[in-house]
């Protein structure tokens, strides 16, 4: 386990030297992206945001009475229309709606939401509202897997958590790390676990690729060890861990890695309590991070090639609980951000007026907004990965 | 043979009572054996060798005479500080020097079912109390485990009870009692969610202590499962354990922690679900009733599981015989971290995700440079490196004129394939260093290989 002060000074030594990854690239170096080969990264909110405190229907007659204590007032969100603004310390995120960077599609949900973390959050990452079974893969391990001469690691999760059930995959192979160093490989490695036996059995095959997966990582992380960095970027992100998280990201990127989908995850959104000052640091947190990765490519030129997505397993329930927070409840918001999205809000605002047993009502399967960015960002056809056609969402201008 | 599907086993020519059988045993009951053991364990019979993995006394080695006080030394001095890396120290060494490692193995089951995290509860005293209840009720019926973690301050802590009062409730306990503890999802509907989390109302925690402040308390009836009565967080708590849902959990539980992947099919789940629920769900016997089975000791159930970072880690260090000086247990618990489990900090309340999730490439490179801290003597305590002496190990297990061949079977429970390990073997014929550093870091690479993350 990490201890604060271990955190700490790992991240001052990372922030003395953050040239690392010039090692996930397959190639010696891919000096020019290829056209086709846009990345999206994920960045996941974990706990269940309150969507309502996040895009504040500040219009709404019932906001008050629903949320006492809890309440923004009108005259200090970042107003995005006469309807909704988002929360006062999301002042980078308005930025970026109003330099066109920055969707939020509204009401996002799926039929029948699930108000456990767990089932609800594998839903969304299997993208099956019906029970997804332990054995189904992630639908972008699907995805990843649908890529014809796919390049692996064709995914990197950032994070000491375990793989997220969503990058889970049958061939597609995730590189995770949490640190640079994370990668190195102490020993000679194992030549032998190279060539997997085409016999063995299905949990020996999936032990074998994995061991060699991670070898090849660590082989490369090696090798790029001599290529240093080029100019340090004169982006801030901000402190914590998802600056930093999004920082790693925008190295690999820029160093030229293979992956084509990024995977982060933000924790603390379970806000039962004392929700205010908790979900303002978050929220902040949030977007000055966005902010700052999409800058950070931007002023390297490679704007153009990423979206980033972030979403929430749940919203939490209108009214607000006992205890200063919110209880776990139905449909959020979700962000895109990134050039190539149609800024601002998306979809009807979800009405406090008008709650089915207390709870938001949804207006867009969150299948759509996936199935667009399958089809239209990594052009990825997403009927075989979802398995039904699902209309798309206008969050994209390619 | 039986219809039921846990029928006892008995060694037979397709079941042989063999080295992956007995290290099989010692490593889903425990933390894998010695190699005096696992022969004593060969030559005294599949019976034997259960009874004393349930009696306590399957390690002959590596048990220090002063073993409880020790360990309770360092619990009270990891308690009395707030460094949770002191803690996880702590645990480590009972699993390592413990005579009855099967106790720590569902102390470690039930730490992943009520999973607590020191990350919110910020209190090493209370993760530590909470440890010593898990342990004290991890073979008993279920029924008083769980009615103390219902008054189990780190647990009521982590899931919001102090501020679950009557009129304001906060539903986060209830849930997870219901979704996690007992029942499972799908199994009860949003409104018992609601009346669940009335009847816990009042339950809370003053000065790190349990108390039940009856003014917070909503006594009015409620009606949960279609049981409606003024009930209270006990008699919410019996109500649940009485749902075959609570048990056919259970079951699933204690299945994915001792079998491979997919062994429990339906069947055996329900089965077990059925003679836990005659026997008021007594988890103890359940565990023998699975150990003693023929479904435990079939050929599917051999090497297919991935070994918990945990598991690996402690399981290779007794393995090793790495008892005197041990390794520095602080190391140890980082490891683990690395690898991905760090005791008291489970990822959320779900547990650990475990199964084929433990393994990804930074788990699979942390395991790997965990095997050469270990081999290569990096793991002493204090700053110094000892040189490990495995080739007097394996001369003293009567194997020194094959010893690589007896590393890999005693780490992987498998005979070695030198065609498939020609590198590794090298590797201990050729690279540089010392004879014994050569040696030791064929050895390492034994324990990296994909073999070795199965037991």
């Amino acid at each position: 386990m990490l201890t604060r002060r271990e955190i700490l000074r790992r991240s001052s030594v990372l922030s003395l030297a953050p040239m690392l990854p010039a090692f996930l690239t397959r190639t010696a170096i891919a000096a020019k992206p290829e056209r086709d080969a846009r990345i999206l990264v994920v960045v996941q909110l974990d706990g269940g945001n309150d969507g309502i405190n996040t895009v504040v229907p500040y219009r709404d007659e019932a906001y008050p009475r629903l949320r006492r204590e809890l309440r923004i007032a009108g005259d200090r969100v970042c107003k995005l229309n006469d309807e909704v603004g988002l929360h006062p310390s999301m002042r980078s995120a308005a930025d970026m709606v109003q330099d066109g960077r920055l969707a939020i599609v509204q009401g996002v949900g799926y039929p029948n939401p699930d108000r456990s973390h767990f089932r609800s959050m594998a839903i969304w990452q299997t993208a099956s509202p019906e029970d997804p079974g332990p054995a189904s893969n992630g639908w972008l391990g699907r995805a990843l897997d649908a890529i014809p001469g796919r390049r692996d690691p064709s995914a990197v999760f950032i994070g000491r958590r375990e793989l997220p059930r969503a990058l889970r995959s049958r061939r597609a192979i995730t590189a995770s790390f949490a640190d640079p160093s994370d990668l190195a490989l102490a020993l000679p490695a194992d030549a032998d676990a190279q060539h997997p036996d085409p016999n063995a059995s299905d949990l020996s095959v999936f032990v074998q690729q994995t061991v060699a997966g991670g070898y090849a990582t660590a082989r490369e992380l090696a090798e790029a060890n001599g290529r240093r960095a080029k100019s340090k970027s004169a982006v801030r992100y901000p402190d914590g861990e998802l600056g930093r998280q999004m920082q790693l990201v925008a190295q690999s990127i820029l160093s030229g890695a293979a992956a084509r989908v990024y995977y982060v995850i933000q924790p603390g959104y379970d806000t039962h309590q004392a929700q205010g000052p908790a979900h303002s640091q978050l929220l902040g947190e949030l977007s000055r991070s966005l902010r700052a990765f999409h800058d950070d490519l931007a002023a390297a030129g490679r704007a153009d090639e990423v979206v980033t997505l972030a979403f929430s397993e749940f919203g939490r329930r209108p009214e607000e609980n006992g205890s200063l927070g919110t209880d776990h409840g139905t449909a959020g918001p979700v962000f895109l951000a990134g050039k190539a999205v149609r800024p601002g809000p998306i979809g009807t605002t979800p009405k406090l007026t008008d709650l089915v047993n207390g709870d938001l009502r949804w207006n867009i399967d969150f299948r759509r907004v996936y199935a667009t960015i399958l089809d239209r960002w990594l052009q990825i056809p997403s009927e075989s990965i979802l398995g039904q056609r699902f209309e798309p969402v206008p969050i994209l201008k390619v | 043979m039986s219809s039921s599907p846990w029928s006892r086993y008995r060694p037979s020519r397709s079941n042989l009572w063999n080295l992956a059988r007995a290290w099989t045993l010692r490593r889903r009951a425990g933390f894998a054996a010695t190699w005096s053991e696992l022969d004593r364990d060969l030559k005294d019979g599949p019976d034997t060798a259960i009874d004393r993995v349930l009696a306590g006394q399957c390690r002959t080695a590596g048990v220090p005479a002063d073993f409880a006080a020790t360990a309770d030394l360092l619990g009270n001095a990891a308690a009395a500080t707030s460094d949770a890396d002191r803690l996880q120290a702590w645990w480590l060494y009972r699993m390592l020097f413990t005579p009855d490692p099967l106790t720590e193995r569902l102390t470690l089951l039930w730490h992943d079912h009520f999973a607590t995290s020191q990350l919110k509860v910020e209190d090493v005293e209370s993760m530590h109390d909470q440890n010593i209840t898990i342990r004290r009720h991890a073979r008993g019926p279920f029924s008083e485990l769980l009615r103390a973690m219902l008054r189990d301050p780190a647990l009521l802590v982590w899931l919001d009870a102090p501020s679950n009062r009557k009129g304001k409730p906060n539903e986060n306990l209830a849930r997870e009692l219901m979704e996690l503890f007992t029942l499972g999802v799908g199994n009860y509907s949003e409104r018992d969610v609601k009346e669940a989390a009335r009847a816990l109302t009042g339950r809370t925690v003053l000065q790190g202590r349990y108390a039940f402040r009856a003014e917070h308390h909503d006594d009015g009836e409620k009606s949960v499962l279609g049981k409606t009565a003024r009930l209270d967080g006990d008699r919410l708590a019996d109500v649940l354990l009485d749902q075959p849902a609570t048990s056919r959990r259970l079951a699933w539980r204690l299945c994915r922690e001792f079998l491979g992947e997919g062994v429990a099919d339906d069947r055996a789940i329900a089965a077990l679900a059925e003679s836990l629920r005659a026997d008021h769900l007594h988890i103890g016997r359940a565990v023998e009733t699975i150990l003693r089975s023929e479904l435990f000791f079939s050929p599917r159930n051999l090497h297919a599981r991935v070994s918990s970072p945990v598991e690996f880690v402690v399981g290779a260090v007794r393995a090793l015989e790495q008892f005197t000086p041990p390794p520095s247990t602080l190391l140890l618990a980082e490891w683990t971290g690395k690898i991905g489990q760090a005791l008291f900090y489970p990822p959320n309340v779900g547990g650990w995700p475990g199964g084929r999730s433990w393994l990804s490439g930074r788990t699979v490179i942390a395991r790997a440079n965990f095997a050469a801290a270990l081999a290569e003597g990096r793991l002493a305590a204090g700053s110094h490196v000892e040189t490990l002496d495995l080739r007097g190990l394996a001369a003293r297990s009567g194997r020194s004129s094959d010893p690589l061949p007896f590393f890999h079977e005693l780490l992987t429970g498998q005979p070695l394939d030198e065609n498939a390990f020609r590198q590794g073997v090298k590797q201990s014929e050729t690279a540089g260093g010392t004879a014994d550093e050569r040696f030791n870091r064929a050895v390492a690479l034994v324990l990296a290989r994909p073999e070795a993350q199965l037991v």
